[in-house]
């Protein structure tokens, strides 16, 4: 295992006074809270952090820890000193907050069995009952899945064990909504209930469509000459192509409106299709075309760049 | 094997005594938690309350935050709102990214003129 030097990933002096420990903590803490930073690493380095002070702040811990750090430095392999005894110390009762690292449970005893549940060993086991731990996860959901109720298998990560579950997702299901699967949680301790699964929705971005509330966006190409003279195309949408009708003298980001061809609305309705028109230029062009468009510098008086004159 | 399972049909029927022991706090937290706002659930009194899957999310933020930042509940309060229009606008700034990239890519590389 490695050795953690609580003071270099606290970064304070190992004679810093408690006032500076926690000061530093508090620091350290903001920036890495899984809550408050999204950044890959944030939520392993959030859990040093707090061991960290875990041991730290606490008198009988931190001279336990002194006395060990003799032994070992940051980062490097690390065994306990023959004939060392993990001391008295227990780890914290947040239940939010576990995970201790195999460091600290070296130290300062196992705080967890295998299960990956803390021992209440100072209660007595034999008849401790707890509810299992609630289990919070991000489920990935495509768009065209939250357009009528479907089935998704899913297998998740349960305290190292897999689960495979065939999830229901409700019909207009957003981004960032939290769906709850009762008992599917952790399971609980002596006899306990199991805890609460709850899916975070992440709504996969579409190859073709944006979302704006509850209306999607498609950039519609058109060729100058289905602008000028109007056209019928197909357009895509979630559930199939539907074929629109282009006004003569259509612009770049017009916006046409497919009604009822968005996301669902809750508790009734649906968003709408909106096709942006970008009006794109050929590849090429050969001596022909080109002197179709020079017919059009003759005939069609345009500026474009009006605005810009004064 | 696939096990079957239902998502919650009503996600609303969230009761106080469930929040509390989903999240291992005592009533009185929880009357706090609601009475500066961090969660809004339904019902006249604690009695009929009823909170939503995502409620239950955002009161174990809540403690997080109170709990490793030692935070008092009016700065919770404040934080998670803050934390809200920060993702908020980055999901905005990307949804708008996205689009300014799809209607403006174009192919061909840069010219000097």
């Amino acid at each position: 295992m490695e050795f953690r030097d609580y003071y270099k990933i606290l970064d304070v002096e190992p004679t810093a006074s408690d006032k500076e420990i926690k000061t530093s903590y508090r620091r350290l803490a903001r920036k890495y809270h899984p809550d408050l930073n999204h950044h890959d690493g944030a939520e392993e380095q959030f859990k040093e952090v707090a061991e960290a002070y875990d041991v730290l702040k606490d008198k009988e811990k931190r001279a336990e820890f002194d006395e060990i750090r003799q032994y070992g430095a940051h980062g490097q392999s690390f065994e306990p000193p023959p004939g060392w005894q993990p001391g008295g110390a227990q780890g914290r009762s947040s239940q939010q907050t576990g995970d201790y690292s195999d460091f600290f449970s070296s130290i300062f005893g196992g705080a967890f069995d295998q299960s990956g549940f803390q021992q209440h060993s100072s209660r007595g086991t034999s008849n401790f009952v707890a509810r299992g731990q609630d289990v919070e996860t991000d489920l990935p959901v495509f768009l065209e899945d939250t357009l009528k109720q479907t089935s998704k298998p899913i297998s998740i990560d349960l305290s190292g064990k897999p689960k495979k579950l065939n999830v229901k997702i409700p019909v207009g299901v957003a981004n960032g909504e939290r769906i709850r699967l009762k008992g599917q949680g952790a399971p609980g301790i002596g006899g306990g209930p199991s805890g609460d699964l709850y899916f975070r929705i992440r709504l996969v971005p579409h190859p073709l469509f944006d979302i704006e509330g509850h209306n999607l966006i498609v950039v519609l190409p058109l060729a100058p000459w289905e602008a000028a003279l109007g056209a019928k195309v197909e357009v895509p949408t979630l559930t199939g192509k539907v074929r629109l009708t282009i006004p003569p003298n259509s612009q770049t980001g017009q916006r046409l409106r497919v009604k009822g061809r968005g996301l669902v609305k809750k508790p009734s309705g649906k968003g709408d299709l909106f096709a942006v028109i970008k009006v794109v230029m050929p590849e090429n062009s050969n001596e022909e075309v080109r002197a179709l468009w020079q017919q059009l510098v003759d005939k069609a008086a345009f500026e474009p760049r009006k605005e810009w004159s004064s | 094997m696939i096990q079957k399972n239902i998502v919650e049909t009503n996600p609303q029927e969230i009761r106080l005594e469930e929040l509390c022991a989903s999240t291992h706090l005592p009533t009185n937290i929880i009357i706090e938690i609601v009475a500066h706002g961090i969660v809004e659930p339904s019902g006249d009194t604690p009695n009929n309350w009823c909170f939503t899957a995502t409620m239950v999310c955002t009161t174990r933020r809540a403690l997080r935050l109170h709990n490793d930042l030692d935070i008092d509940w009016p700065g919770i309060a404040l934080a998670l709102s803050l934390i809200d229009e920060v993702q908020e606008l980055r999901e905005t700034n990307q949804v708008l990214e996205q689009r300014i990239e799809r209607f403006h890519h174009c192919p061909r590389p840069e010219v000097e003129v």
